[in-house]
């Protein structure tokens, strides 16, 4: 027996204050790092070791990182990790037994460090909080020693104590972790979108331990107004990062993808199936077109959503349902477009809004349609919320959005900047369409400002960039009695190629008022302004 | 995506090409294929209705001055038609077509 051995060298009252010292009720003052700190040097003094170790469990790794250490504080700023099964610290947590090593040298050791820093023996005991491994507590010493019953004994105390420390600690980081990623991952507010009013509401059911839910709503620069609701299975840390992906690649598709919710919901689809095969989840996707009149919606194992026009009840959308996001092999997704007259309600929410335990869902969505009618989306969601939530506390998350077309829209200016392609020009034209329609302009007014701002865009279109391509800018603004039309680019222009070409900038001199081209080495701007109300001077 | 819809009625050796929707440079090759296509040599006269056309411009307009040329060469009769107060009448008469093709209104309203 080693000359250093413990039961050796102590009597019973020695054991007892070694005890105490590790378990000792001042020490849950401590934060875990000075905590693990704290314990590691005791045990280091008790046991009359030269290096201590913690190392936690990476699950999605399966490996074991060096989290805390004294005597050899290099396996920490270093970030050793050693996976499960290998090596020293590997064997321990592999087997969730103690493991002694009488000397190093002639072991399996995969870590560098202790053969650098002449450690010769080695006690390690596993972290477990029931039957669940959180990482290895080891000892060395740089003197070769045999570790005895009551050294093991001592060290599973201390590394019970560890254990259960950093499981409160991790659950409670989780915890809020996840309640911190949650509201950072969710839109901080709605953008003000001129001509229409949006409202949302937003509850973390459960314990506090937060769901997957999300609610998004952005315009694109093509004036299209891209809405959603959705709801990744699961719960805690793990369902709100999948969470923030997701609502980040609904924006990244709807930027890069054409105004076609089937078409986005199948990206994200096979996003998802790709690249985190064991999550799934549901969602409604809602595109508005520029001109606000019609909404394509698509939905994804998700509840449709509630549309009130104001004549006669509000409706549930009549879209067919596909299967979730992730879960099925490839299939063609499905939209169906609802006319949106001016005034009208629509509400996207997440399924916790109306599945009730004990309550079929039929009832549940038929109170729903009943407390959606046409008026302020404050007042909309808050009778929602009265009607379908009132005092009973939900136990899943509650996403609801709501979004109204108003119909006396204000004269800010338009701003648009869209791909310099032939496939954008419809959707300007919309665009121009209703912000004419917000200023009253007569149908003469209209007809001229659309042709001269398609010629002036289509020009963009067939000019200003090489392949490579780039953006055309549109903006129209109200200077009584006057409309202004801005049409930029940033490339530069190249003269009409073809015949039968150059005739766009002679009509749109025709149908407006004044017309300048500015044309400089970085894009060109044109400035077109037409008078409103005085189109017979021109026919 | 601009969609637009040709319709050809052939009688004997005149043929009527009815264009609805709407047409801009994302869309015009094809619409203009199509109202190639339905032009055959023995064709005498040919007629575009616009009547249904909710937006069109310089690029509908260039289909429109290529055909005139091509049918002025071959000697057939082109005409468009275009309802008064229609955007379609507005941008012949602008971009100078009506100085080239017989422009007028549809049979229903011509009388009036």
């Amino acid at each position: 027996m080693s000359p250093h051995a413990a039961e050796t060298r102590k009597g019973a009252a020695d054991r007892l204050r070694d005890i105490e010292s590790v378990t000792e009720a001042g020490l849950a003052r401590l934060s875990v790092d000075d905590l693990l700190v704290e314990l590691l040097d005791r045990v280091r003094a008790i046991l009359d070791a030269d290096t201590a170790v913690v190392l936690l469990l990476d699950e999605p790794t399966r490996q074991l990182v060096a989290t805390a250490a004294t005597g050899i504080e290099e396996e920490v700023y270093q970030g050793m990790r050693i996976p499960l099964g290998r090596g020293f610290a590997g064997r321990v947590a592999a087997g969730k037994q103690p493991v002694t090593i009488h000397d190093v040298q002639d072991a399996d050791v995969v870590n560098p460090l202790l053969r650098q820093k002449g450690v010769r023996s080695l006690l390690g005991v596993p972290l477990l909080v029931g039957d669940r491994l959180l990482g290895v507590l080891h000892v060395g010493t740089l003197t070769p020693r045999h570790f005895g019953e009551a050294d093991v004994d001592l060290l599973q105390m201390v590394a019970d104590r560890v254990a259960l420390a950093t499981q409160a600690h991790l659950s409670e980081t989780e915890r809020r972790a996840a309640v911190l990623l949650q509201r950072r991952l969710l839109p901080e507010g709605m953008p003000q979108v001129p001509g229409l009013e949006v409202a949302f509401r937003y509850i973390a059911g459960g314990e506090g331990d937060v769901g997957g839910d999300w609610y998004d709503m952005f315009t694109l620069p093509s004036g299209w107004v891209c809405m959603t609701v959705g709801d990744v299975v699961g719960r805690g840390l793990r369902a709100a990062s999948v969470m923030g992906r997701l609502r980040s690649a609904v924006r990244a598709y709807a930027l890069a993808t054409r105004s076609d919710p089937a078409a986005i919901l199948d990206r994200i689809d096979r996003m998802l199936r790709h690249f985190e095969p064991d999550e799934m989840a549901t969602a409604v996707l809602a595109l508005l077109e520029p001109s606000f009149e019609r909404l394509h919606v698509s939905l994804a194992g998700h509840p449709a959503p509630v549309v009130a026009t104001g004549a006669g009840p509000a409706t549930l959308v009549d879209v067919p349902v596909d299967p979730p996001l992730g879960v099925a092999p490839p299939l063609s997704r499905r939209a169906t477009t609802v006319d949106l007259p001016p005034g009208a309600v629509v509400c996207l929410y997440s399924d916790g809004l109306v599945e009730r335990r004990g309550v079929p869902l039929d009832a549940r969505l038929e109170r729903l349609r009943q407390a959606v009618t046409v008026r302020a989306v404050e007042d909309v969601c808050t009778t929602v919320m009265v009607q379908l939530v009132g005092d009973d506390r939900p136990t899943d998350d509650v996403a609801l959005l709501t979004v109204r077309r108003l119909d006396p829209p204000s004269a800010e200016p338009l701003e648009l900047a869209v791909p310099a392609v032939a496939s954008s020009l419809r959707d300007i034209r919309a665009a121009v369409k209703r912000w004419l329609t917000t200023i009253d302009a007569r149908p003469e007014d209209v007809m001229d400002v659309l042709l001269a701002v398609g010629e002036a865009t289509s020009n963009v279109v067939e000019h200003a960039y090489g392949p490579k391509g780039g953006l055309v800018h549109v903006r129209l603004e109200l200077q009584r009695p006057d409309v202004v039309v801005t049409v930029r680019d940033d490339g530069h222009w190249r003269s009409p190629r073809g015949r039968n070409r150059g005739r766009g900038t002679h009509i749109i001199h025709a149908v407006t008022d004044e017309f300048t081209t500015d044309r400089r080495s970085n894009g060109t701007e044109l400035v077109i302004r037409r008078r409103l109300g005085q189109a017979g001077s021109h026919s | 995506m601009t969609t637009a819809v040709v319709d050809v009625t052939v009688d004997d050796r005149s043929v009527g090409i009815a264009v609805s929707g709407e047409v801009d440079l994302a869309n015009a090759a094809t619409v203009e294929d199509q109202i190639v296509a339905a032009i055959t040599n023995q064709v005498a006269s040919v007629s575009v209705d616009l009547s249904a056309v909710d937006y069109m411009d310089s690029a509908g307009m260039r289909i429109l001055f290529a055909l005139a040329s091509r049918l002025a060469g071959l000697q057939i009769a082109f005409e468009v038609v275009a309802p008064f107060g229609s955007s379609a009448r507005r941008l012949v008469e602008v971009s100078g077509l009506a100085l080239l093709v017989a422009l007028r209104p549809p049979m229903d309203r011509a009388a009036g």
